[in-house]
């Protein structure tokens, strides 16, 4: 095929859209569809693992160290500690610092703290560390454990592994979700180009008489089909993250803790619209071109 | 040009279209392929564009066995024919020109040369001021007049008419024969399949008659067309 044919057969694949308006609405609106429903379960089940994900960072395990350690030693556990990888924060904590702390939580019993000030301080020293990935928290309490200088790890192991079972369902289920609208999608829209073609299958027809090869024939409804699909991603991203963002300001302007989960954990538009555009573009493209040069092949068997 | 060697088409079902049909249609012959409705006229014009293939004996196209021909050379035999329909086929939403355009188009005509041709031919067909016309704005033998010039814009050596004149009233068939006589009186060969008996009879030509599936007449001479 030479560049003339394939422009003129672009430019008819684009005059189709036009000249068969109403079948360019119902597969670009059957399209638009899909993609809104299958991005907006998309974006809840990111969400929903991200405000989990949130959640479950808040976890602190504290490292107890042994009584009576030199400097030397202490320096080495400080090492030992911040050398073990998966660990988001550390922060060093005195014996002071804890008297200090429940000075502050008994203030109206101060004086009875003062005993304990100095030498007589009950309380260790120790470490607060948050872990990255709470998948990890059982790994990482270990590694601390074996730490010399260190006595005892306190962990929340028991919630951490409760977030991570709720991390895993969500996940599952979200990306369930997304796959079956997506099935669902491929299935409607094709049927809905299959309508399209149907309509202009005397068309087809004429150009086999013609002697038009089965390439030929397809490249114009290959490049309407990728243009529905285009138009398509375009209009359900535009709405989709429209809306999305229209939720993020009502989220944020909204009284307690949603503006709190909304600040803290929910996904900014920043953060989402390339994946959101990006995935409806390909799907929409893909899902348009390929359905409609399917759809064709029923009709050049003549 | 065209030879049927022994051919039978039987279609799923067992029936029988063409039965043993044996036939020679030289280069620059113009036939009159005749029978009643269900004779086998549309399978013999099938086997011709290889939409079918003959269940036993061989079709040859110049030469080519048209049995053997792979699918995908199938668009490569049919440039070298025009097929003119009874029900015109012309694509709706193109105008005259497109559709003329479009035969050319197919087999990579480069531009400038679709440009000068096109126009003259709907100027042979006497279209030349409707160029600009979609299909809906012209009448039926002005759209078979369209039809012809795409059968023939590219110069093709077989042009094929199924039931050229049935849609269209018997002033302008007179017409449209006369444009086939003059199309086949500059070496191009033409089969004109129809029904109508009127038809062949008006004209000096070749009929071959089919009915039943076989070739029961095949004269130069009308009146001695055999039924």
């Amino acid at each position: 095929m030479n560049w003339s044919s394939f422009k003129y057969l672009t430019r008819q694949g684009l005059h189709s859209m036009g000249a068969n308006r109403l079948m360019t609405l119902a597969s670009v609106g059957v399209l638009t569809a899909c993609l809104i429903i299958t991005g907006i379960a998309g974006l809840f089940s990111a969400n929903v693992n991200s405000v989990v994900a949130y959640l479950g960072d808040q976890n602190e395990s504290v490292v107890y160290l042994a009584e009576g350690l030199g400097p030397e030693q202490a320096a080495a556990v400080d090492a030992g500690i911040r050398s073990i990888s998966g660990i988001a924060e550390v922060s060093y904590v005195s014996g002071d610092e804890v008297l200090e702390l429940y000075k502050g939580y008994m203030e109206e019993y101060a004086d009875l703290w003062e005993d304990f000030e100095g030498d007589e301080n009950p309380f260790r020293a120790n470490y607060r560390v948050v872990v990255s990935d709470l998948e990890n928290l059982d790994s990482i309490v270990g590694q601390l454990e074996a730490i010399e200088g260190v006595d005892r790890v306190r962990a929340p192991t028991d919630m951490s592994s409760m977030f991570v079972s709720i991390q895993h369902a969500v996940n599952f289920c979200g990306w369930a979700l997304v796959v079956m609208l997506g099935v669902v999608s491929v299935v409607v829209i094709h049927n809905t180009i299959r309508l399209t073609v149907f309509a202009r299958r005397r068309e087809i027809n004429i150009m086999k008489y013609v002697g038009a090869t089965n390439g030929f024939i397809r490249l114009p409804f290959f490049i309407e089909g990728m243009a529905s699909g285009l138009l398509a991603g375009a209009l359900a991203g535009g709405l989709v993250l429209g809306g999305y963002a229209a939720l993020l300001h009502f989220a944020g302007e909204a009284p307690g803790v949603w503006r709190q989960v909304a600040a803290s954990s929910v996904l900014p538009v920043s953060a989402v619209w390339y994946v959101v555009l990006g995935g409806f573009f390909a799907f929409g493209v893909l899902i348009g071109s390929l359905g409609s040069a399917i759809s064709v092949r029923k009709y050049l068997k003549v | 040009m065209i030879v049927f060697d022994h051919v039978t088409k039987i279609y799923p079902g067992g029936n029988i279209a063409l039965n043993d049909v044996s036939l020679h249609i030289n280069k620059g012959e113009f036939v009159f392929v005749l029978g009643h409705s269900g004779a086998g006229k549309s399978t013999f014009l099938k086997l011709i564009l290889r939409e079918e293939k003959a269940t036993e004996g061989h079709v040859y196209i110049n030469g080519q066995d048209l049995g053997a021909l792979r699918e995908r050379k199938v668009p490569y035999l049919r440039r070298n024919m025009g097929v003119v329909f009874q029900d015109f086929r012309l694509i709706p939403t193109m105008t005259a020109y497109e559709n003329v355009a479009f035969a050319m188009r197919v087999t990579n005509i480069p531009e400038r040369q679709i440009k000068k041709r096109v126009p003259y031919v709907l100027n042979l067909v006497g279209l030349g001021g409707k160029l600009d016309r979609l299909p809906e704005e012209l009448s039926g033998g002005e759209q078979q007049r369209v039809a012809l010039a795409r059968a023939m814009v590219h110069s093709p050596q077989l042009i094929i008419a199924d039931e050229p004149t049935g849609n269209i009233d018997p002033e302008l068939s007179l017409e449209m024969m006369e444009l086939l006589t003059a199309i086949n009186s500059v070496g191009i060969t033409v089969v004109v399949v129809t029904h109508e008996h009127d038809l062949a009879r008006r004209f000096n030509k070749r009929v071959v008659t089919i009915d039943h599936g076989s070739v029961v007449g095949d004269t130069e001479i009308p009146g001695e067309v055999r039924l």
